[in-house]
C-alpha cells in the first residue's frame, strides 16, 4: 500500500508529499522544477521538514 | 488458425498455458501445460451428441453472455481443433452427483473423465509474443450506466448482437423488450483518452469500429436513427475517411461531445443523453432506444506472468515494450523474442496481420543464419576475485548470468548471447570482479581524470546513457540550443553502469558537480535496469551526507533522446548549482575521499580482458 512520504528536490530544494511504496521504484519529478533529482526524507530530516 | 492447424510443421497447443521459459536466442526452454479437455481431440469427430444431452446450461462467455452453452461445448464455431473441450468446474459427471450422459452418447468413446493435464518441453529458437489484449470494463463509469440500465451495451455485445453467427443470428434487438430498436447511440473514448479513469492513450480501433457498425445498422436497417457521440473521430488508415464520409452520407449523425449522463426511462426503458454540443456550445438531450459504448483496448490482467517470464519490459500504459521504437518495432529487448498484434499496443486487424507478418520474418530471419550475431559489449566476471554474492545474477535484467554456488565452487557466468551489455551487473558488483567490454572501469577512470586534469572547479562530470541522454545532448546541439560548455559527458551504453566508484572518484578529483542521466523508466533498452540507477543514486545522496558532503552535488536526471531542451535547462541549472560549490568544500571533499580511499582497485584494461578471453 503506497504511504505519503517527504520528499526534497535537491535542485530547488522544494519539499513536497507524495505517494511512496515500499520495494516499488518509480520515477519521480519534482513538482516545482521538474527535477528527478528526488530525494526521500529519512528520520531526522522527514521530521526536521516537518517543522 | 485452420490453416495453421493443418500445416505439418506447425504445431498448435490449444487450450495450453505457458508456465516457464528459460534459456537464451536461439536456445529457449519452454515449459507448456496443455490443459485437459477431458475429450480426446484426435478421436473427436464434434457430432454434437454429447451436447445434446448435456443437462448443463451455464453463461456462454464467447457469446458474452447474451446465450447459455452446455457443460461440454466447443468455445466458438471456427474453434480450432474442432473437437469438444469438458468444461469441468460446471460438470456434473464426476462431483458432486455421477451424470455421465456426454460419456454414454458418445459414440465413438472419446470421452475421459480421468484424464489429466499433459506438460510439454519445447526447445526453441525464437518466440512470438501474441498474447492480445482485453476490452476495458465500463462498469466504473457510472454515468453511463453499464450493468445499471440493460439496454446499453459495449461495441463488444454488439457484435455477437449483429453476427449472423452470434446468439440472435444477426437480429438485431434491444435486450430488455427483444425489439428491433429505432434508434441507436454509440458513445465513443469510453475508457480511453482519460486521465481520471481508464487509460490516457487512444485506442485506436473503436472509432472506425463504429463507423462500421453504423454502417452495418443502416445496411440492415435503413429507417433507424444512429448517432455518434465523439471527442473526435480518429479516421487515418487507407480507406478510413471514406467510410467514414459514407457513415456521414448514410444520414448517422455526428455529435461533438460525450454525455455527461445517461437516464431511463422505467416505463419504456429508453434511454435519455444529455450532451453539450461543442460545435454550437449548447446542451441537448436526446432520446434512444439503446446504447453503445464504444469501449478501448487495456493490456490483459494476466500479462505480467509471461512479461516476466521472458524478461520483457513494459511501457507507462501497460502494454510490452520494443526494442527501439522506429528501428526494431517488432523486437523485444530480449533477444530472440518478437511481437505481434495487441500485446505491443492497441491496433486493428491490418495492422496486427502486418506486425505478425514482420514478426515472423524477423525469426525466420534468426532461425536461417543458424548462428547468432551477439553483442560486442557484453561483462566479463574475473572468478579470482569474486565472493559468490549472488548480487549480479539478481539485478541482471536480461537473467544472463547463471547463479554461483559456493559450496560447488561455481561461480557465477555470463551467457553472453543473452547479455545486451548494459553493465548493471558490473555497477551493482561489490568485490569489483565484474567488468564490461569496450566500456571498461579504467576506460572511465581515465575519462575522469582527464576531464578533471584542469582547472577541475569549473568542470560539470556527466554521465549520460547512449540511448536517451547523450542523444539528447546531440539534440540539444542540432537544435542549436545553448547550454554551459563546460559540462563534459562521458557516455556508458546505460546509467545503470555508472558505478558507485566512478561518481566518489569524480568527487575526489575535485569535480565540483556529477550528473547522472539516463533514460525515462518506460523509454530504458535495458528492461529495468534505470531503475538500479536509481536505487544506486539514492544510495549514494545517503552515503555523501554522513560524510559530510552536501548531496545537491550529484544531480539525477531523467532526459530522452527527443528532449534537447530539457538536456539544455539541465545544464544550465547544474551550473548555476556549480558556481554555488565553494572552494572549500571541493577541498574538505577532496581530502575526506583521499583519506578514505581504499586500496587502488586494479585497472584492468583491454589487454588484461583478452588475456582472460584467451
Amino acid at each position: 500500500m503506497p504511504e505519503s512520504v517527504k520528499f526534497i528536490c535537491l535542485r530547488c530544494g522544494h519539499n513536497f508529499v507524495a505517494d511512496y511504496t515500499p520495494k516499488v521504484v518509480e520515477e519521480r519529478t519534482c513538482p516545482k522544477c521538474g527535477s528527478n533529482s528526488v530525494r526521500r526524507q529519512k528520520g531526522k530530516a522527514a521530521e526536521k521538514a516537518a517543522d | 488458425m485452420m490453416d495453421a492447424g493443418r500445416h505439418p510443421r506447425i504445431e498448435l497447443f490449444t487450450n495450453s498455458q505457458v508456465e516457464n521459459v528459460s534459456g537464451f536466442v536461439g536456445n529457449f526452454n519452454v515449459t507448456v501445460r496443455k490443459k485437459v479437455r477431458y475429450v480426446d481431440e484426435d478421436a473427436c469427430t464434434a457430432c454434437g451428441e454429447c451436447e445434446v444431452v448435456c443437462p448443463v446450461a451455464v453463461p456462454d462467455e464467447y457469446q458474452e453472455g447474451f446465450s447459455s452453452r452446455k457443460a461440454i461445448y466447443i468455445p466458438f464455431p471456427q474453434a480450432v481443433p474442432s473437437s469438444y473441450v469438458l468444461d469441468m468446474e460446471n460438470c456434473l459427471g464426476t462431483n458432486p452427483i455421477a451424470c455421465g450422459k456426454c460419456a454414454d452418447a458418445c459414440e465413438k468413446e472419446c470421452i475421459d473423465y480421468d484424464a489429466v493435464d499433459e506438460v510439454r518441453e519445447l526447445e526453441v529458437g525464437a518466440i512470438v509474443v501474441a498474447t492480445g489484449m482485453q476490452p476495458y470494463d465500463p462498469t466504473e463509469m457510472d454515468e453511463y450506466g453499464y450493468t445499471r440500465f440493460a439496454n446499453v451495451i459495449t461495441s463488444m455485445e454488439f457484435e455477437r448482437l449483429i453476427c449472423a453467427g452470434g446468439p440472435v443470428e444477426g437480429h438485431f434487438i434491444r435486450p430488455t423488450d427483444r425489439k428491433t430498436p429505432k434508434s441507436v447511440a454509440f458513445i465513443q473514448c469510453v475508457g480511453s483518452r482519460s486521465l481520471n479513469r481508464g487509460v490516457p492513450y487512444c485506442s485506436n480501433i473503436c472509432c472506425m469500429n463504429t463507423v462500421k457498425d453504423t454502417l452495418l445498422l443502416h445496411d440492415h436497417y435503413p429507417e433507424m436513427q444512429n448517432k455518434v457521440f465523439y471527442m473526435d473521430i480518429r479516421s487515418f488508415g487507407k480507406g478510413f475517411e471514406d467510410l467514414y464520409r459514407r457513415s456521414k452520407e448514410a444520414g448517422v449523425q455526428y455529435i461533438r461531445g460525450l454525455p455527461g449522463d445517461i437516464e431511463e426511462d422505467p416505463k419504456t426503458k429508453n434511454l435519455y443523453l444529455t450532451v453539450e454540443n461543442t460545435l454550437n456550445g449548447g446542451v441537448e438531450r436526446h432520446e434512444v432506444d439503446m446504447v453503445v459504448l464504444a469501449v478501448g483496448l487495456v493490456p490483459r490482467t494476466d500479462s505480467e506472468q509471461i512479461r516476466q517470464m521472458l524478461t520483457l519490459s513494459q511501457t507507462s500504459d501497460g502494454f510490452v515494450m520494443e526494442a527501439h521504437p522506429k528501428l526494431q518495432p517488432v523486437d523485444a529487448p530480449t533477444k530472440g523474442v518478437y511481437f505481434a498484434g495487441c500485446v505491443e499496443s492497441p491496433k486493428d486487424i491490418k495492422d496486427s496481420v502486418t506486425q505478425a507478418g514482420a514478426a515472423a520474418a524477423r525469426a525466420n530471419i534468426l532461425l536461417n543464419d543458424r548462428e547468432v550475431r551477439i553483442e560486442a559489449i557484453t561483462s566479463i566476471i574475473h572468478e579470482e576475485e569474486c565472493n559468490y554474492c549472488g548480487r549480479c545474477v539478481r539485478v541482471c535484467p536480461f537473467h544472463a548470468i547463471t547463479p554461483a554456488n559456493k559450496k560447488q565452487g561455481v561461480f557465477p557466468k555470463v551467457v553472453e548471447a543473452a547479455c545486451s551489455g548494459c553493465g548493471t551487473c558490473a555497477a551493482e558488483c561489490v568485490t569489483d570482479c565484474i567488468d564490461m567490454r569496450h566500456f571498461e572501469d579504467a576506460q572511465y577512470y581515465a575519462q575522469i581524470e582527464a576531464i578533471l586534469a584542469e582547472d577541475p572547479m569549473q568542470k560539470i562530470v556527466a554521465f549520460a546513457c547512449n540511448w536517451c541522454s547523450y542523444a539528447g545532448g546531440d539534440n540539444a546541439g542540432t537544435s542549436r540550443l545553448q547550454y554551459p560548455a563546460n559540462v563534459r559527458l562521458i557516455r556508458t551504453m546505460c546509467s545503470g553502469r555508472v558505478d558507485e566508484d566512478f561518481i566518489l572518484h569524480a568527487f575526489r578529483k575535485g569535480a565540483p558537480m556529477v550528473l547522472v542521466s539516463g533514460c525515462h523508466f518506460s523509454d530504458c533498452h535495458y528492461i529495468d535496469a534505470v531503475t538500479w540507477t536509481q536505487q544506486r543514486v539514492e544510495k549514494i545522496w545517503d552515503k555523501l551526507e554522513k560524510k559530510g558532503i552536501r548531496p545537491e552535488r550529484l544531480q539525477l536526471e531523467w532526459i530522452s533522446a527527443a528532449e534537447g531542451q530539457k538536456f539544455a535547462k539541465v545544464m544550465r541549472e547544474l551550473e548555476k548549482l556549480r558556481q554555488a560549490v565553494t572552494e572549500e568544500e571541493v577541498a574538505f571533499t577532496v581530502d575526506l575521499l583521499i583519506r578514505e580511499q581504499k586500496p587502488t582497485p586494479k585497472r584492468r584494461t583491454n589487454r588484461d580482458t583478452l588475456a582472460l578471453l584467451n
